[in-house]
């Protein structure tokens, strides 16, 4: 189970020019900030480094001078420098947080609005939860190439180079005892980091396996159970999980002693400092704040070295993150309004497929050749067997998906000239499946049009027959829907769709019908509004329903993706052919339940 | 949290042993600034280089001594956690193995995850660098304050004076922080919920053009996040450059203090320098003093998340003395079965009153409408859920007698839904047994009429399959899921309408084939065609939870009622098909 993919492959190289290039245009915008921080950042090193050699003035100069006045010139200096690095240091921080806050609220947005373009082909071949990934975790990982102080790299470096010169000034000979132990120091160091670089790699790769061995066994746990498989999966997972431990054991060992070495190595520094400075100190060359303030120029010294190994994995993870993340904004905006897109005025509703072929898959057509020509104001059904064609049709004709061959002409022009914002704002769409965005009844029947007014809202929901059940809300149209508006019926929710088509009052209505099954009661208020909604409108209706077929003015039959017979119910019946059988597949046994409702009805009535 | 004191106990030596380190380590680096004042001592006084050198040797050894120790503290200490972790890890999944479905259908798989993987780091961290600090912080402040008191009184006083508001304010900070990150956290989620809940309903956004609409509603959680974002980020901004600074500040102190003691003549430098290395000392351990409490408060929590987990009792187990299972003598046989569905469908039964008997050789098919509950009849046999009242009997036993891995390992169920790992297909098939030939697994092939498919597959059997590999179509999907039941070769088979994406044409084969090994197996077919059923020995008929109809094809067909119907119905599509 779980073999690592490609895609989601963790690790990659953690200096991309290429994505570093790409990664600093979301910078440019607050590049005046990234730039006070990034100077910041020398300024509060140096009042960092003037530390050890203030107290080095202070007890050499002053103490040993007995001089009270400069001790507390010293002092007050000291104090200075104290307050400006707490300053500095804190501004530095918060100014980097700044950048990495608002440049990847940028990148958040830029995907988020990205996506919403792609075509809906996108959304079949990707998980939801993929690209909610990329959009949370990968842009989580780069705040914290941010917040890790990996943008202190170079400058870490820099400093290691003032503390070299700073420490020459102080003394050379002393210089050159302490900088003696550098190179074992970094000979070790290096040692340990780069053994440490390379379990890094090792855990990343086996947490991502433990994983998603995990979410796999999780989504399949019914077949695990099934075929009694408990104990070798637990063995298969024991497996992958000693291996983390072990690969963390190591890593532990090698970053421990990373840690002990550099706290070390302040203290060798020390007895070296006093092994050969102390001479010097007794003979009065040097003072003893010389050696003080030697000590802790070594201890900040390898601090940065140590922390280098960390901040390569982060901007290693960083990096690959940041490759998914634009790999997804690179993905081709496939179904969009052409340059110059048409908003056809009048508007006048009428509907031309036109030998359209389509396929989902090359090979596979789904539609061979469909024609049809629906006149505005006409109702039209469309029917077939599973598989047919007739949710694709639909689909179609709001450009969901660009067709192969042929044309789709609505008003006259091709859907693919139109202005696709226009071109759906003329079409309504009810779904068999009814989605509903949690929030509020109000919101999911204006979906946002900040513009609709209340009395709309209210009317439109009265008109589909929504009120009724609204009023018995809690808070009415201020009533919560939960995710995909769980807490409403199935017939509640076709209702409160069909009063969602009657907010934005669309020339075309195109509706597959649904199949479930909801009380009577409901069912005779469903009819009612379906009738309400589709007057005066163009529509194409994927029927399951007997009256919507015996409402139609033109029956459609599709069947393996062509159009096989069109006319009128009596028409259709007569010819006694597919017509005729899916009648008495699909809808004959439905006339013994709308006896039942029309009985029903005029007790209404 | 006594389930964590038997994971700590469990490596009470590690624990022990890098305590000791701990210690040890604490001794040597809280002498060394001792020495560092002895040898500067002889400096100040004019004592010899050799006295001097003497404890520079002696400082040197400390160190190495100390830096040797202090890697074991540490390896072992964030080992010991790594081993908790470790343990915990695989308890929980083993655990998880023993919840019934009911429990996954109330569980995301998304946020199952992510309680799993972040709460066990937490847990982990706790143990660790917490467990660590918490040992550390103590030890190192006792020890630097008793060796500065014996130093000097008052200097002590003096260099402490900024530490009782230290503490305060990292205890002020430190709540306000973890409500902070919280916060964040909420904001967060906020935020992928609506992306998540964007991407489900792509449809309805594109078919309303509101993508601009939910972009305006992104920017605003977004703006809403990031301000969280900042207010966290300014405080844990402020609280290490005050940390930095109060350190600083208790050098200054000592440097100004001191210094003018120094002047007076009642102390030496020596006495300086070993009181500034005394603070540098405390810096670390002062500095993550909030910083281990957080950890300890998160991990905590985690672990309380992670018990409510391993907590919850299978409700579905096998019994304490299970009855051996010997092959299958007589059969299966459902004695007034009803099952309600937890609080769905306001407790109306699933299924109602079910009787029939599956006796041994012979096979029985069920048929119904979609919602009839006739998976659910197949779902109750391997216990994937258990009968709310009635009995199902194996060979006249309650198969609730038996022990859960026996009981499923007789029965070979295949679902409806195809659910395939993403490994090779050849491991798949293989994943009900340990061993398998080649010519077991090519017969298995060969019934589910899969060899065509593996021609044209590019690496045949060891092509990986599942999410991320090829993507194989829901009829090969469902006919490897056959396949790989059949390698198990069970003496019950239950086919759940497990061809429904397969072609008519190819079912028809299948079942040809299936017949053929149908004789010298008990079978238990559930389908929505009746070409799938039609053979079978007796055929029943569910509708909303009750058998409405039962006997052979012949005797429904003639009878004129509802598998008549449905009947004739097929034969219809049958012919549409044909057109």
């Amino acid at each position: 189970m779980a073999e690592p993919s490609q895609q989601e492959e963790i690790l990659g190289k953690a200096y991309d020019i290429r994505l570093i290039r790409r990664l600093w245009k979301f910078i440019v915008p607050y590049k005046r900030l990234f730039w006070m921080a990034m100077l910041l950042l020398p300024l509060q090193q140096a009042f960092g480094l003037a530390q050890p050699y203030l107290m080095k003035i202070g007890i050499d100069q002053y103490i040993a001078g007995r001089d009270l006045k400069g001790l507390q010139n010293v002092g007050l200096l000291f104090l200075g420098v104290v307050v400006g690095e707490t300053v500095t240091l804190f501004f530095h921080y918060y100014f980097s947080m700044l950048v990495a806050q608002r440049c990847l609220a940028d990148l958040r947005v830029a995907v988020f609005s990205h996506v919403q373009k792609l075509p809906m082909s996108y959304f079949d071949r990707n998980p939801v939860g993929r690209l909610v990934t990329r959009m949370t975790t990968d842009v989580d990982v780069l705040q914290e190439m941010f917040s890790s102080g990996v943008m202190t790299l170079i400058s870490d470096f820099v400093m290691v180079f003032w503390i070299i010169g700073i420490m020459f000034y102080l003394h050379v000979e002393l210089a050159l005892v302490s900088l003696a132990l550098i190179p074992p120091m970094a000979v070790a160091i290096n040692f340990f980091r780069v053994r440490a670089r390379r379990t890094y790699r090792q855990i990343r790769e086996r947490i991502a396996r433990i994983n998603a061995y995990l979410a796999e066994a999780i989504s399949g746990m019914g077949v695990i159970q099934l075929f009694a498989r408990e104990e070798k999966s637990y063995r298969e997972f024991d497996k992958l999980n000693s291996d983390h431990r072990e690969a963390y054991h190591l890593s532990n060992l090698y970053e421990a002693s990373l840690y002990s070495m550099v706290e070390a190595a302040g203290s060798v520094s020390v007895a070296l400092l006093l092994w050969y400075g102390g001479g010097e100190v007794l003979h009065a060359v040097i003072g003893i704040g010389t050696l003080v303030a030697f000590k802790e120029y070594i201890n900040r010294f390898f601090v940065p070295l140590r922390d280098f190994s960390q901040k390569y994995a982060v901007m290693q993870s960083a990096m690959s993150s940041a490759e998914r993340i634009f790999q997804l904004l690179d993905t081709p905006v496939t179904i969009e309004s052409p340059k110059n897109a048409l908003i056809p005025k009048p508007f006048r509703g009428e509907v031309v497929f036109d030998n359209v072929w389509f396929h989902y898959k090359p090979d596979d057509p789904v539609l061979k050749g469909v024609s049809f020509r629906i006149e505005p104001g006409e109702k039209v059904a469309v029917v077939g067997a599973t598989g047919a064609g007739k949710t694709t049709t639909i689909k179609l004709l709001n450009r969901f998906y660009d067709i192969q061959k042929g044309s789709i002409k609505v008003s006259g022009v091709d859907v693919r000239e139109w202005d696709l914002q226009a071109l759906r704002q003329h079409i309504g769409v009810v779904l068999q499946d009814v989605f509903l965005f949690s929030g509020d009844v109000r919101a999911n029947l204006a979906l946002g049009d900040r513009s609709v007014s209340m009395d709309r809202i209210e009317k439109a929901a009265q008109f589909a027959n929504a009120d009724r059940f609204i009023q018995w809300l809690p808070g009415t149209f201020d009533a919560q829907v939960r995710e995909r508006g769980s807490n409403f019926s199935a017939g509640q929710r076709q209702l409160l769709s069909l009063a969602r088509v009657l907010v934005f009052q669309p020339e075309i209505l195109v509706m597959d019908e649904a199949t479930s099954s909801v009380d009577t009661e409901t069912e005779l208020l469903i009819q009612d509004a379906l009738d309400k909604v589709m007057k005066g409108r163009t529509c194409l209706v994927i029927a399951h329903r007997l009256s919507t077929i015996r409402n139609a003015d033109r029956i459609i039959v599709l069947h393996h993706g062509e159009v096989r017979e069109m006319g009128s119910h009596a028409e259709l019946m007569e010819r006694r052919g597919i017509y005729y059988r899916l009648y008495q597949l699909q809808y004959e046994r439905e006339e013994l339940k709308v006896a039942t409702y029309d009985a029903a009805a005029k007790i209404h009535d | 949290m006594g389930r964590l004191k038997t994971y700590l106990w469990r490596y009470w030596r590690r624990y022990l042993v890098g305590g000791i380190c701990l210690l040890g380590t604490a001794t040597l680096v809280m002498w060394i600034p001792w020495w560092i004042r002895d040898a500067v001592r002889i400096i100040e006084n004019g004592g010899s280089l050799r006295d001097v050198r003497f404890y520079a040797a002696v400082i040197g050894a400390a160190a190495l001594i100390q830096g040797v120790v202090r890697t074991f503290s540490r390896a072992l200490i964030f080992n010991a956690g790594r081993d908790v972790e470790y343990d915990l890890r695989n308890d929980l999944f083993a655990h998880l193995q023993k919840l019934p479905l009911s429990f996954y259908h109330t569980q995301r798989t998304g946020d199952l995850m992510s309680r799993v993987i972040n709460d066990i780091s937490a847990v982990r961290v706790m143990l660790g660098p917490g467990i660590l600090n918490f040992v550390n912080a103590p030890v190192y402040f006792v020890y630097a304050v008793v060796l500065m008191l014996s130093m000097d009184v008052r200097m002590t006083l003096a260099a402490l004076v900024p530490f009782p508001l230290l503490i305060f304010a990292v205890a002020k900070f430190r709540g306000r922080i973890l409500k902070s990150s919280l916060e964040v956290q909420q904001q967060m989620s906020a935020l992928s919920s609506h992306v998540q809940e964007n991407l489900s309903g792509m449809h309805v956004v594109k078919a309303y053009t509101q993508e601009a609409f939910q972009t305006r509603q992104f920017i605003a959680l977004n703006e809403d996040f990031q301000a969280k974002s900042l207010e966290l980020a300014r405080m844990r901004g402020i609280i290490t450059p005050v940390m930095q600074g109060f350190n600083a500040l208790t050098v200054l102190i000592v440097l100004w203090y001191g210094g003018v003691r120094v002047i007076r003549g009642d102390l030496l430098v020596a006495d300086i320098v070993a009181f500034v290395a005394y603070l540098n000392v405390l810096a670390w351990p002062t500095a993550a003093f909030g910083w281990m409490l957080s950890l300890v408060e998160r991990g905590r929590a985690a672990m309380k998340r992670l018990e409510e987990i391993l907590k919850t009792e299978p409700e579905i187990a096998s019994p304490e003395k299970p009855l051996p299972v010997r092959g299958l003598k007589q059969g299966i046989e459902f004695r007034d079965v009803s099952f309600v569905y937890g609080r769905q469908n306001n407790g109306h039964p699933t299924l109602e009153g079910i009787n029939f008997s599956l006796p041994v050789g012979r096979s029985v098919g069920l048929v119904g409408r979609i919602g009839s509950g006739k998976s659910t009849v197949a779902q109750l046999v391997p216990r994937l859920f258990d009968v709310s009242s009635g009995e199902i009997l194996m060979d006249g036993q309650d198969i609730r007698k038996f022990s859960l891995r026996e009981l499923r390992r007789t029965l070979g169920y295949v679902p409806q839904d195809p659910f395939l790992f993403s490994t090779s297909l050849r491991r798949n098939l293989a994943f009900g047994r340990d061993e398998v030939s080649d010519e077991e697994l090519a017969r298995a092939v060969g019934i589910a009429k899969l060899d065509r498919d593996l021609e044209i597959f590019p690496r045949g059997m060891d092509t990986i399959v599942g999410e991320r590999g090829v993507t194989l179509s829901g009829g090969q999907k469902q006919r490897a899921t056959l396949a790989r039941a059949l390698v198990m070769d069970p003496p019950v088979l239950i086919l759940d309408d497990c061809l429904s994406s397969v072609d008519a044409q190819t079912e028809a084969e299948i079942l040809q084939g299936l017949r053929e090994i149908l004789k010298e197996k008990t079978c238990l077919i559930i389908s929505h065609r009746i070409s799938a059923v039609k053979e079978a020995d007796e055929i029943l008929v569910l509708d909303e939870g009750k058998i409405i109809e039962r006997g052979t094809h012949e005797e429904l067909v003639n009878r004129g009622g509802v598998y008549a119907d449905l009947y004739q119905q097929q034969q219809l599509s049958e012919e549409l098909e044909q057109i």
